[in-house]
């Protein structure tokens, strides 16, 4: 008797199943009606929706700001950023505010939600992913690749040209000088410093100085290397409070190079990390300035 | 007896309408406001728009892997709880959540999810599950007879070494690598797979069908493993394949939505206070629970906060603990087996 019913049970859960699975088949299909359909072969994008806050500052760079619909709440710079849509952070984005404004083009990191790429693509959406930076050829590449899908190809083949040459001309200025060891700490506990696989190295050695860490394989790096290799400089990206406390730190020892002259620097995150091709240059100057004061020999 | 089967029916109903409303309110609920009447109107007349895709697009697949994935961890969780007679044993005790863990790991940081795409992910959690779950089994089983609290013990190490080589993969990774690691152990329904998500369903539903024949085995169990055998039971089988299919819904739920804590350890105990301890009925019972809590919690996780997301992990949870000791608190039952 029991036995018969447990039976049933089953034979009912199997049914259940299978009506679930051909419900599904339904939306399933309209999916790729209602996606591909939606913008067929876009050649110039209209509705722009911008993951990093690098890409949307290099959209103001290329005059299509009207263009860009929504941004995440990082993108703080230029300061009109701050008004666009705001569709998450950096890593994670709400999958339904980006489909409700409807764009055609959404521009994204590698940072943002693998997952949450491939559902707009399956819905439909022309998702490009921009990899991370690794140098200051790659910024210039991608401000290119950026260029081309806005249709502002002539415009960014400028800016890369004059951002090159003003590079150039850094690193002419400062062939000859000193070449003060640096480190760039870009977090605190762990301790994470620029290695040479990120485009931040560039910043010190196209400013004349030597990466103490560019060899380092991951990013957690051992304060007793540090005091080893004992850099001349070190810039530490703000970090809140967090950025005071670890040059209060550095200043304790004696031995350090750095602590002794006194040449620890607090910089600004978004402006080291988001970087155009002409921010880059800006903060080159930056850099130039930090590790030759003065024109310093 | 017929009393109790009436009970039964009624719980089983109520827990049907609170499943119903509460995707209802997940397919109104979202940072594109959809109130009852737009939604109707948008189902029946709105094929291709926006809101359609919104819906069925976005929001259906989310609901769906909630009821699978809820209703899998619940169901892992009363079938172990059950076996073992220990009210601690949720489905992530036994490690094979860790081995997941770092299949997913060594998958991001060797960067094959970049040649293979990112299906590999799952699959690779599903490899690490699977080789776990053999580890314990073998390691467990002597001349046939699964040794119960040596599968226990073994599950426990298991999953603290899966947690260190995971912190280890971490520490030695490169950045880019270290977000994919961090969103996966969050654990999320956002899947983009729509096979992955049917998949899901029909495991789920199949391991309740599964777990289902065996009730009497786990009513039995609960007397004791050698009561169990006096009555007529063959322990050792319906040790076996609980086990299996208890480790074989995790693996899965794991793989394909990432660690989402609590629900396989506090909706078991959950239902047990109100509809008592017989597998019959809480099997069922714990299945529509998990789906419903699971769905009600991410829809939370999605609008609390919107536009951002929280994780689904810290909703569970927060509400399911302070849920869990607030019944607790006034309701006084004996947890667990004995």
């Amino acid at each position: 008797m029991m036995r018969r019913n447990i039976i049933l049970l089953v034979v009912l859960f199997g049914i259940c199943a299978a009506a679930f699975y051909f419900l599904l088949k339904l939306p399933d299909n309209s999916a790729r009606e209602t996606g591909f359909s939606r913008h067929p072969m876009v050649r110039q994008p209209k509705r722009i929706i911008s993951l990093g806050p690098s890409i949307t500052k290099a959209l103001y760079l290329l005059g299509v700001q009207d263009k860009l619909i929504g941004d995440t709440i990082y993108c703080i710079d230029p300061p009109e950023a701050k008004n666009k849509e705001k569709i998450g952070t950096v890593v994670e984005v709400n999958m339904e505010k980006i489909f409700n404004l409807n764009p055609d083009l959404v521009l994204a990191t590698s940072l943002t939600n693998p997952k949450a790429r491939e559902k707009l693509k399956n819905l439909g959406v022309k998702v490009i992913t921009f990899s991370t930076l690794k140098d200051f050829s790659d910024i210039c590449k991608q401000f290119l690749e950026l260029g081309r899908l806005v249709d502002k190809e002539n415009e960014a083949k400028e800016i890369v040209r004059r951002a090159e040459n003003e590079a150039a001309l850094v690193r002419e200025k400062v062939k000859d000088f000193y070449k003060p060891k640096v480190l760039i700490q870009v977090g605190a506990r762990p301790l994470v410093v620029a290695t040479g696989r990120y485009f931040v190295n560039d910043y010190i050695e196209f400013a004349g100085g030597i990466n103490i860490a560019k060899e380092a394989r991951g990013g957690i790096y051992s304060r007793e290397q540090i005091l080893k290799a004992n850099p001349d400089v070190i810039i530490i990206t703000t970090m809140g409070m967090a950025a005071e406390e670890e040059k209060m730190i550095w200043q304790k020892y004696e031995t350090l190079s750095a602590a002794k002259s006194g040449r620890i620097y607090i910089m600004d995150t978004d402006e080291i990390t988001s970087p155009t091709p002409q921010s880059f240059v800006k903060t080159l100057e930056v850099f130039v300035h930090i590790l030759h004061p003065g024109g310093m020999k | 007896m017929r009393r109790k089967v009436f009970h039964w029916s009624v719980w089983i109903l109520v827990l049907f309408c609170l499943l119903l409303a509460t995707v209802l309110f997940s397919f109104c609920a979202g940072s594109v406001a959809m109130p009852l009447k737009k939604i109707l109107k948008v189902i029946f007349e709105g094929r291709g728009t926006s809101e359609y895709s919104i819906l069925f697009d976005i929001r259906l697949p989310r609901i769906i892997l909630g009821f699978a994935i809820g209703g899998a961890l619940s169901l892992a969780g009363v079938i172990l709880q059950g076996m073992f007679r220990n009210p601690l044993v949720e489905p992530y005790t036994l490690g094979i959540s860790g081995g997941a863990a770092v299949g997913v790991c060594l998958n991001i940081v060797l960067g094959l999810s970049r040649g293979l795409g990112i299906i590999s992910l799952p699959v690779c959690g599903f490899l690490g599950a699977i080789l776990v779950i053999l580890f314990v089994y073998s390691l467990s089983i002597r001349k046939g007879i699964l040794k119960i609290q040596g599968l226990l013990l073994t599950g426990v190490m298991i999953s603290f070494i899966s947690s260190s080589l995971i912190m280890l993969i971490m520490s030695i990774s490169h950045t880019e690598d270290l977000h994919g690691i961090v969103f996966w152990v969050m654990g999320s329904l956002e899947e983009p797979n729509w096979l992955l998500i049917k998949l899901a369903l029909g495991i789920a539903v199949f391991g309740l069908a599964v777990s289902y024949l065996f009730c009497f085995d786990l009513n039995a169990f609960s007397l004791g493993e050698e009561e169990a055998l006096h009555l007529g039971i063959n322990v050792e089988r319906a040790k076996r394949l609980l086990f299996i299919v208890a480790s074989l819904l995790t693996g899965f739920s794991v793989s394909v939505a990432g660690i989402i804590g609590f629900v396989g350890l506090v909706v078991p105990h959950f239902i047990r206070m109100f509809v008592g301890s017989d597998h019959r009925i809480l099997l069922i019972t714990s299945f529509l629970c998990g789906a419903i809590f699971l769905i009600f919690c991410d829809t939370l996780a999605r609008i609390i906060i919107a536009p951002l997301e929280l994780p689904v992990g810290v909703i569970t949870g927060i509400l399911g603990g302070s849920l869990f000791i607030y019944a607790l608190s006034k309701k006084q039952v004996s947890l667990g087996g004995k």
